[in-house]
């Protein structure tokens, strides 16, 4: 019963032993970001880290959920938000690095269908929603409540009237990635996503934009939080409103400031 | 007190979970009765099957049912095509996912009282003339009673807290599949929410002790039957 023992005491050792890393110098830069982000951060990470060896870590959820992780001290260097709101729930908290707050990006509301539906909409006041949900048909977006897209979706329907019929068939999703992926699947008649995450998607298609008018300009925050500042952390912010990043967040769609 | 919001999950996660537990009762002693009284090729696979909803992240089992039952999937769609019946959205998909995951549960509580029962009994009811369904429903399930009772409450408790498999596969609506458990997820990331979901998480906390004290109260009497048996 030798073999055995050694071998599971190996095993044991591996899995308990911290891992040592070949640059093991600053610890990675932790980012908690907007779900509608994730694309485009993850390849612009990829570009830094090409760029200068410094990996990130990264959380992305609805600004709503990180914002309140923040607030009760999870371990987050720079904080993206799909809202000025929620920023400002943690300024008023005192939780930012001052002066490192700015809004670099703008983003559109659009109404998706399912790929295969043919549906083209002019989002205007009285517009017919119900006839875009069917009889039985939900709808589809972040958590009013909440979510920043929620928000901004409730804001444009009550302007264009068809939010009280909209609010009684509605599926309240924790970030807008889950309600894309709703619409996707074909089980939600219609959702209200950003720009660009409906061209992140190969299997929705865009029926309308909301008029910029209709709801709160889309703004995303960006800001490096005052208990985990660091030079590695501000040096990522400024990488992100770079000349290159720029590049980057366009190609994804994201309106550039 | 309570806002109607509040009153409408509490109500509805007693009526989810009431629909989830009585729905599942039959095919659970039917699953139960396999388990314990017969031998079969492949019943270790239907013991794993069974109990997998145990160990499987709950997430897991919601995206299962969502790709089974939602209206594209190939029982969703049949249902939806043939009956016009939609789960995926409704109370009745809530019910599904609490009912699939309180599941094993049951069958363990009703597996166990029938292992317990004494088989003698049985035979000599038997010798006495009764038929094998005779047996069944004069001595066998009275004897089974107390564990379906302890099972059945158990399983209430376990769908009532349903949360991952519910939100993965029914999603959050508000009167028709926001649980308890899925209030009290909004409300903690509401703005002020914080009371709200405070309220939510006491009485969720009552009903499940209530629950757990209950089931022990059933599991005695199962002891005592066994005493007297």
């Amino acid at each position: 019963m030798k073999l055995p023992a050694f071998l599971l005491a190996l095993a044991m050792i591996w899995l308990l032993a911290p891992t040592a890393r070949a640059s093991d110098a600053a610890p990675p830069v932790t980012v908690f970001a907007a779900a509608s982000l994730q694309d485009a951060l993850e390849t612009l990470a990829r570009r830094y880290r090409e760029q200068t060896g410094r990996a990130l870590r990264f959380s992305f959820a609805s600004s709503s959920v990180l914002a309140r992780q923040i607030e009760q001290g999870a371990p987050a260097a720079i904080f993206a938000s799909a809202d000025e709101r929620w920023m400002d729930h943690l300024q008023e908290r005192g939780l930012l690095a001052a002066g490192t707050r700015a809004s670099l990006l703008g983003n559109r509301l659009v109404l998706v269908v399912p790929a295969a539906r043919a549906l083209n909409l002019d989002l205007t006041p009285g517009f017919d929603f119900a006839a875009v949900l069917g009889s039985d048909g939900r709808w589809v977006t972040g958590d009013p409540s909440h979510v920043p897209v929620g928000r901004y979706a409730q804001q444009a329907l009550t302007t264009l009237g068809a939010w009280p019929l909209a609010q009684t068939r509605l599926v309240r999703a924790e970030n807008v990635r889950v309600a894309l992926a709703f619409v996707e699947r074909g089980e939600a008649s219609a959702g209200i996503v950003y720009e660009t995450d409906a061209r992140a998607s190969t299997r929705v298609r865009v029926a309308g934009v909301f008029p910029a008018d209709s709801h709160a300009p889309i703004s995303y925050p960006f800001a490096v939080l005052a208990r985990h500042d660091s030079a590695a952390a501000r040096d990522f912010l400024r990488f992100l409103s770079s000349d290159a990043a720029r590049e980057v967040w366009r190609g994804h769609g994201f309106g550039v400031r | 007190m309570l806002t109607a919001v509040e009153i409408e999950a509490l109500r509805l996660s007693l009526q989810v979970a009431l629909v989830a537990v009585a729905a599942s009762l039959p095919l659970a002693i039917g699953v139960a009765w396999l388990l314990a009284r017969c031998e079969f090729p492949g019943k270790t696979l239907l013991d794993t099957v069974v109990h997998l909803p145990l160990v499987l992240p709950p997430v897991v089992i919601g995206y299962g049912l969502l790709v089974l039952f939602g209206t594209q999937g190939p029982v969703g769609g049949w249902l939806h095509e043939s009956f016009g019946l939609r789960l995926i959205f409704t109370r009745w998909g809530a019910a599904l996912a609490a009912a699939v995951m309180a599941f094993p549960l049951m069958v363990r509580a009703i597996r166990l009282a029938l292992e317990a029962i004494d088989r003698g009994l049985e035979s000599a009811a038997r010798t006495l003339g009764a038929s094998r369904l005779d047996v069944f429903f004069t001595v066998t399930l009275p004897l089974m009673l107390p564990g379906i009772v302890s099972g059945g409450i158990v399983a209430f408790a376990a769908a009532l807290g349903d949360f991952g498999a519910t939100i993965t596969f029914v999603g959050n609506v508000p009167g028709e599949t926001q649980t308890l458990s899925l209030a009290i997820y909004s409300l903690t990331q509401t703005p002020d929410g914080d009371a709200a979901a405070a309220r939510l998480v006491l009485i969720a906390l009552a009903l499940a002790v209530g629950a757990l004290y209950a089931s022990e109260l059933a599991a005695r009497r199962v002891r005592l039957y066994i005493g007297r048996a």
